[in-house]
């Protein structure tokens, strides 16, 4: 039962390595960009959530209001550089690891290398749970994979549904092609990369809800998030879902059965036979959704 | 050449060595030495990295492991096995070689992989090591490793020396190793990894073997830096050990510096430690990663080449500058501390290189592209080729051809010759090749034989399977079933470097020259990698003559961007003919020319194929095959619809309906004159 317990909690956790991946996933599947500043984002709205919480006095659901904006704006501006420069797309690993390291020392100068907790006054959710038969579900575990699952389902909506979405995926394909119907590419680029800035925000939120903080810890997410991004199929939405609750599942049992600590070697193990047998992540492909090279 | 350098590296090398006797003669501060530990420490770990990642164009993020896997293996043995810490110091670099050899065997044999999989690949090592480190009571069990301060040999005065010298030696032999690797072929390899891996494997490097060899200098040198480094840290923790430090410097430090060039890492090394080293003395300890991430950033985007290339380019200014800069601060006396005088002058001799003004004047010496070539008479003045070309048909009118080759002749009346001839020694033998792509069939028994002095023309709709048999033929995919052998030796499966070795080379639809090289080294490469070896320099005099035939020896010098299409797929010819093949296959070398360039290029072909060489040629220009082909080929939907001679193939009313539909079979024209008139 404890093993049945681990993997359900795993797969729910799962949920926000989801959210956390989304972002980065689109971006590298539709614009060619591997964005390390994504982990950044997500720790300073985490960090944001902190600050209005426990500053400010918001309900920490709530600070979503002003961290989406900011990280919108924020990756929005990213996006833009990326394209002003005309940065490639090994140069955008490096460009957005050197924002990265930026953006952690910037935050741990403003606040500190210490653990951060949201304290139990301002946080309802922080003590609550769930409990079906013999498990318990804490609260803070269910709200981030209700509110990471709605979100993803959500984009794949939209991507699927919509024209900005078709176009997208048009320039995913192809980009002279799709610029030549009239896509405008560039404003697209800004706009999902806004956006994938506003999913880091949930993800942030989510995660200052239910865990501690200290700067290193966008480090921490470094394996599982790239894990879900290449498990799931660059820029596969549905398949990030997944991959996020295969992940976190696996790694819910491996701390178990073994250690937190081992969980980072059964999963990049996972990684690299992903990499051998389906390259194109856990969903077969079907077109417009990137991942091609 | 490469001894002069070496010489130099050797006496900078002795500079240093002296410096722990010549710091106690003048009674400098110890610090001092602790400082050139740091920078060479850094010089070993980046320059080591550049080996690979920079040459190669595969970014590692895994140098923090292969460091910590070093420092771990001379803390155990020494902290709980009581080795000799000199001893385990080679052994820390072989184990780390041996790490970086597994990601190596995993990740290169992935089809799959890119640059960017492989950087997160890499991001793994250090997390997967240390879990390993960390659960194993035998490694370090969580609480971390004492590391006995070694014994201090005779000769030197104290810790601080020894730690001195044994970061030098290492920087030494990871300078060394980067300066001799960028003047052969390994390093060349590398290179030509970086601008087209497929082009440079089917030129004949053996990409998996160059990339291995460099992983293993990369992680085997870090590791012998990580077992320095763990006497100068003492006492060893998981925590502080397998972090992303070790990669973020290096990678800051190389892209600083250049990554194209051996010294560029070290530059960057020294840059960076006195950089960190001030901003910490002056209490801005907490920007410091903040500064050094806004270094990456902008050197990344505004300046990827680095400081070195535009340091040379005005050697003499920067070192003026630096050393003027120095000597004022030193005799004015303003500033007191060493480290202050390196500091400021390193910034100002940076200022000098991206001057702009300066810059203009130094970039404007960059040879001009050659004049247009004479496009409109194909190969005039060039007396170097050797084979008799005069009298060069123009390409209207075939039949005027001066018989260079007996079969060269267009008409039925002797082309047949060469297709039932036995006379001729078969090179490549294609049996029953079928070519399977999921579920479509790109190619279904498809039999070809390829005898020498046959200039096969292989036609055939889109997608009837052309570019997959040269393909097969290449040995860039393998055959879902069939046989190959070229020479009597079976050769599917083989690398393609292997089969560019046994004597069938290549061209690219689209042309794809190594980028950062010259039109001379583009060609010399292939016959480094040939099939008899040869160093740098002959290769570069070889290679003179393969431009010539194909008429580009006046643009030897210029880079592939500058050249116009046409040039750049006669280069892709020059180099195919550079790895000296007996069978040479040219897919779609023709395309997108205009009618003069065609004209031109079916001279060269000529030629080539007058020098002994078999083509086959992919062409969707049935005029152009017309003239050429001593045996026609068809291909339609994956299956051989006809083959023979030129004019028979071409009247045959199964390739017409291929080619033109049904209606048009009706008529009796040939498919190929059709053509011509839809062409024009």
């Amino acid at each position: 039962m404890i093993f049945v317990q681990a993997a359900l909690t795993g797969v729910l956790v799962g949920g926000l390595y989801a959210l956390m991946a989304i972002g980065m996933s689109l971006a590298w599947g539709m614009l060619r960009v591997i964005n390390l500043a994504h982990f950044g984002l997500i720790l300073f709205s985490a960090y944001l959530t902190y600050a209005l919480t426990t500053d400010v006095g918001l309900d920490p659901l709530l600070t979503v209001v002003v961290t989406v904006p900011v990280t919108f704006l924020i990756g929005a501006a990213i996006q833009w550089g990326y394209q002003r420069f005309a940065v490639s797309e090994l140069s955008s690993l490096l460009v957005s690891f050197g924002l990265l390291i930026m953006g952690i020392q910037l935050i741990s100068n403003v606040w500190k290398a210490d653990f951060r907790r949201l304290a139990a006054d301002v946080n309802p959710y922080a003590t609550g749970s769930l409990t079906i038969g013999p498990l318990v579900f804490p609260m803070p575990t269910l709200i981030a994979s209700v509110a990471a699952v709605t979100l993803v389902v959500l984009i794949h909506l939209v991507l699927a549904r919509t024209y900005v979405g078709r176009a997208l995926r048009a320039f995913a394909e192809d980009p002279p092609i799709a610029a030549a119907f009239g896509i405008d590419h560039r404003r697209l680029g800004v706009l999902l990369g806004g956006a994938a800035g506003a999913t880091a925000a949930v993800a942030g939120t989510l995660f200052a809800i239910g865990w501690s903080l200290t700067p290193s810890t966008a480090f921490e997410w470094f394996g599982v998030v790239f894990a879900v991004v290449i498990l799931g199929g660059i820029g596969n939405v549905l398949g990030t879902l997944l991959a996020g609750a295969l992940v976190g599942g696996i790694a819910g049992v491996m701390t178990i059965a073994w250690s937190s600590v081992a969980a980072p070697v059964v999963v990049y193990s996972l990684v690299v036979l992903a990499l051998l047998f389906r390259p194109n992540g856990l969903l077969p492909r079907r077109g417009g959704h990137g991942g091609h090279r | 050449m490469i001894w002069r350098g070496l010489a130099g590296i050797g006496l900078a090398v002795v500079g240093l060595a002296v410096l722990p006797w010549v710091r106690e003669a003048l009674d400098l501060p110890v610090f001092l030495l602790a400082f050139g530990t740091l920078v060479l420490t850094w010089t070993a770990l980046a320059t080591s990295w550049n080996i690979l990642s920079g040459y190669s164009g595969y970014f590692s993020f895994g140098q923090g492991g292969f460091y910590g896997v070093g420092l771990y293996t001379t803390a155990v043995l020494t902290g709980r096995h009581e080795w000799n810490f000199l001893a385990t110091v080679p052994l820390a670099g072989l184990v780390a070689a041996v790490l970086g050899l597994l990601v190596g065997i995993v990740a290169f044999r992935l089809r799959t992989l890119s640059g960017e999989v492989f950087a997160l690949l890499t991001l793994a090592v250090p997390f997967i090591v240390a879990p390993i480190a960390r659960l194993n009571p035998s490694i370090d069990g969580g609480q971390g490793i004492t590391v006995p301060v070694p014994e201090i040999p005779e000769p030197l005065n104290g810790f601080q020396d020894l730690s001195f010298l044994l970061s030098l030696a290492i920087a030494a032999i990871a300078v060394v190793v980067a300066y001799v690797a960028q003047r052969t072929r390994l390093g060349w390899g590398l290179f030509a990894i970086r601008d087209a891996e497929g082009v440079a494997e089917g030129l004949g490097v053996p990409t998996f073997r160059s990339k291995m060899v460099a992983i293993a200098i990369t992680a085997g040198i870090a590791g012998m830096a990580g077992s320095v480094g763990a006497i100068q840290v003492g006492y060893v923790t998981v925590e502080g050990t397998f972090n992303l430090q070790v990669p973020l410097f290096v990678i800051v430090m190389s892209v600083l510096g250049g990554r194209l060039h051996w010294l560029g890492p070290a530059v960057g090394a020294l840059f960076i430690v006195t950089l960190r080293d001030r901003l910490a003395t002056s209490g801005f300890e907490g920007s410091s990663l903040i500064v050094l991430g806004a270094i990456l950033v902008v050197f990344v985007v505004l300046a990827p080449e680095g400081l070195v290339p535009r340091m040379r380019r005005r050697l003499v200014p920067v070192l003026v500058t630096v050393a003027g800069v120095v000597a004022l601060l030193v005799v004015t006396g303003l500033r007191q501390d060493p480290v202050d005088w390196l500091a400021l002058g390193l910034l100002a001799g940076a200022v000098v290189a991206f001057l702009p003004g300066i810059r203009r004047r130094a970039s404007g010496e960059v040879e001009p592209v050659g004049p247009p070539v004479a496009e409109g008479e194909p190969a005039e003045g060039e007396p170097a080729e050797g084979e008799p070309t005069e009298g060069e048909p123009t390409a209207d009118e075939p039949a005027a051809a001066p018989g260079v080759l007996p079969a060269e002749a267009t008409e039925a009346t002797d082309a047949t010759a060469s297709q039932r001839g036995p006379t001729r020694e078969p090179i490549v033998v294609a049996t029953d090749l079928t070519k399977q792509f999921g579920g479509v069939r790109a190619l279904h028994g498809v039999s070809l034989t390829v005898a020498e002095g046959e200039l096969i023309g292989l036609v055939g709709p889109n997608g009837s399977g052309k570019t997959t048999l040269v393909n097969l033929l290449s040995g860039l995919l393998r055959p879902s079933s069939g046989s190959i052998s070229v020479g009597g030796v079976d050769i599917v499966g083989l690398p393609p470097h292997r089969i560019a070795h046994a004597a069938v080379a290549r061209t690219y639809q689209i042309p794809r020259p190594f980028a950062s090289m010259t039109v001379r080294d583009n060609v010399a490469i292939a016959i480094m990698f040939g099939r008899s070896p040869t160093d740098l320099e002959s290769a570069r005099a070889a290679a003179e003559e393969h431009l010539a035939l194909v008429g580009l020896a006046h643009l030897a010098d210029a880079l592939p961007g500058e050249i116009n299409l046409h040039e750049r797929q006669l280069l892709e010819m020059a180099r195919a003919l550079a790895t000296r093949p007996r069978v040479l296959l040219l897919d779609e070398a023709l395309a997108g020319l205009n009618p003069v360039e065609v004209d031109n290029a079916v001279g060269v072909v000529r030629r080539i194929h007058a020098s002994g060489v078999a083509i086959v040629l992919v062409e969707h220009l049935l005029r152009v095959v017309n003239q050429l082909a001593t045996r026609i080929v068809v291909l339609d939907h994956g299956r051989i619809l006809a083959e023979g001679d030129p004019a028979s193939v071409m009247s045959d009313p199964e390739v017409i309906r291929a080619y033109l539909g049904r209606r048009a079979a009706g008529r009796s024209e040939p498919a190929y004159e059709q053509r011509g008139l839809a062409d024009a």
